[in-house]
């Protein structure tokens, strides 16, 4: 695909006798917010190491920009930065100290584009201090100024939330929605956070047990397959009765409302079944969120 | 900023760095002060061994044979102050999980090792002439200058170096003396690459240090035939410079050994890194 950023094909990673990633052909395209998504344990850190040439990979290979990462490893790498599963630091330098030596790495960094790194995150006026006094959120954040600092295309973040307060995790959604839509960088973005990916992603892939189990429009994936609904009615006994009727809804749950369980793209249908059959309909919302949806592709995976 | 120039950086950011040095800064200092406290009875109990055979005048304990005693340190305590650097080079970063943050950075793996290994290799020769500076300063201020009377295993037993020679075989021997400890670091680095922790390199490189160096010393016959493949045998290359005439012969062949163990460990170091699957 032309706007492709990053794919892998067939990628695989054995540790012993045990496969960590299998099989593994992603497709990110640019400019998106991807979401990477998967229990601990699923592969993904063991994926985002291969993909950035931590971990050699025991099959499949790894394209960036085009360009097959083995043996173009350095002019991708120097346009892609990231974080591998949590910011680590020189605690006994500065934060500016650090920056100025990990940015090194890649490019000639100017001050002025290290104060501009730290005041994205909010951390100018912490640029003097050392690391060993941040908290983990500041730690996080620094994480991201030096995975932004060096302007690259494509960036990185293993579990960018993991451990922040939800004040923490909101700035940083903040962040990585202000990266794709202000800079134009493509966020490949791992979390075994739904909501996260929902808030954030606007296409994703799900891993369990090493192996690709969907991928695609966050939005399309939701809608695919069965749903939950929850329904405000009255009389609540009626209702229940013409729901429990209907070949095709499940009613799952009753008390302050009734859950029920239907095919996607049937609600309207229901809804107006409810109200020719006499019963009055105050409320018909959507259950159906991104972790519903995980679970029930995951509890299918596995079963398989 | 070259890989070098970081390496250089980070290490000189440490105070663990800076422990070496203290402790040669102290050690110096105290051993200096308590010759110079006792330097009467010293001199004497010096002079006494020669006095039977030889008519000794003038300083005899002078700054260049106070530092040729103290060099001896160079057989095990330097060391230990060279592995806690080097055995640290590489598994701190491992350990601190700033490892995965360089390797996910254009340079490539050989280069990062390659720039790592030269910067233990400045802290080791500035260490080592840290060390030759304080001892033949600290020397010349206490004790003055002098002929370098030394004791040697073998014949002669005795060398005098003169006073207008002495200066330069002593510098000459720190020089070499930063040889000898480069391979101790060498082994120390080449441990760093293989574990994810530095309190393992360090010990275990001094560990060998010292096994190598009580076998290459003991008087059997199995173990004397060892001792040409034990690295420490040529860690008293600096001891060859303070001989008189200097057997360049055996000075180039320590030489070219002590350089075949650096480039065989930082060979072996290179390999494991550059190969490494990095989990931490």
């Amino acid at each position: 695909m032309a706007d492709s950023i990053l794919q892998t094909e067939g990628l695989s990673k054995k540790f012993g006798t045990r496969w960590a990633v299998k099989d593994l052909n992603l497709d990110v395209r640019a400019g998106e917010v991807f979401g990477f998504l998967g229990p601990n344990g699923a592969g993904k850190s063991t994926t985002i190491r291969m993909i950035l040439t931590l971990l050699a990979p025991t099959a499949g290979i790894v394209r960036i920009f085009g360009k097959e990462v083995r043996g173009n490893r350095a002019s991708i790498l120097s346009r892609v930065c990231g974080i591998v599963e949590k910011p680590d630091f020189y605690l006994f330098l500065s934060a500016y100290k650090n920056l100025e030596l990990l940015g090194s790495l890649s490019r000639k960094i100017t001050r002025d584009e290290i104060q501009e790194s730290l005041e994205i995150v909010g951390l100018k006026s912490r640029a003097d201090d050392k690391v060993k006094t941040f908290s983990h959120g500041m730690k996080q954040r620094l994480g991201i100024a030096q995975a932004i600092l060096t302007k690259p295309d494509l960036v990185i973040l293993d579990e960018p939330t993991s451990g922040l307060d939800p004040q923490g995790m909101k700035e940083v959604r903040e962040l990585v929605l202000k990266l794709s839509k202000e800079h134009g960088t493509t966020v490949f973005l791992s979390s075994h956070l739904l909501t996260e990916v929902e808030a954030v992603a606007k296409r994703m892939a799900v891993l369990n047990h090493g192996e690709l189990i969907a991928q695609g429009d966050v939005a399309e994936l939701l809608n695919s397959g069965s749903a939950y609904y929850s329904i405000q009615a009255a009389p609540q006994e009626k209702a229940i009765d013409v729901l429990s009727r209907v070949p095709w809804v499940e009613v799952v749950a009753t008390g302050n409302g009734i859950d029920v369980r239907l095919d996607s793209g049937r609600a309207a249908e229901l809804n107006r079944l409810l109200v020719t059959s006499g019963v009055d309909v105050s409320a018909f919302a959507a259950k159906r969120t991104l972790e519903d949806y995980f679970l029930k592709i995951t509890e299918g995976a596995s079963e398989v | 900023m070259s890989l070098f120039s970081i390496e250089v950086q980070k290490t000189f950011r440490r105070w663990r760095t800076y422990i070496g040095f203290a402790v040669i800064l102290a050690a110096v200092v105290l051993l200096e002060v308590i010759i110079k406290l006792n330097e009467t009875q010293m001199a004497r109990s010096f002079a006494g061994g020669l006095n039977s055979d030889f008519l000794v005048s003038g300083n005899v304990l002078n700054a260049w044979v106070i530092t040729a005693f103290i060099m001896n340190s160079l057989y095990i305590h330097v060391p230990f102050l060279i592995a806690l650097v080097a055995g640290d080079m590489v598994s701190s970063e491992a350990t601190s999980g700033t490892l995965r943050f360089m390797l996910i950075r254009p340079p490539s793996r050989s280069r990062i090792i390659s720039a790592k290994f030269l910067a233990m290799l400045f802290y080791t020769a500035l260490l080592i002439l840290f060390f030759g500076v304080l001892c033949i300063g600290i020397g010349l201020l206490f004790f003055g200058g002098g002929d370098l009377i030394k004791f040697q295993p073998g014949l002669p037993h005795i060398v005098v170096l003169p006073a207008h020679i002495a200066a330069s075989r002593t510098g000459l021997a720190f020089i070499a003396a930063i040889l000898s400890m480069s391979v101790v670091g060498s082994l120390a680095f080449l441990f760093s690459t293989l574990v994810d922790n530095s309190i393992g390199p360090i010990i275990g490189s001094i560990a060998v240090v010292i096994v190598s160096f009580i076998l290459g010393n003991l008087p059997f016959e199995f173990t004397e035939s060892m001792r040409p493949y034990l690295f420490t045998t040529y860690m008293g290359i600096w001891q060859l410079l303070l001989d008189n005439p200097i057997d360049w012969a055996e000075v180039g062949k320590y030489a070219l050994v002590l350089l075949g163990y650096d480039a065989a460990f930082f060979a072996v170091a290179y390999y494991v890194f550059v190969r490494k699957d990095i989990k931490s």
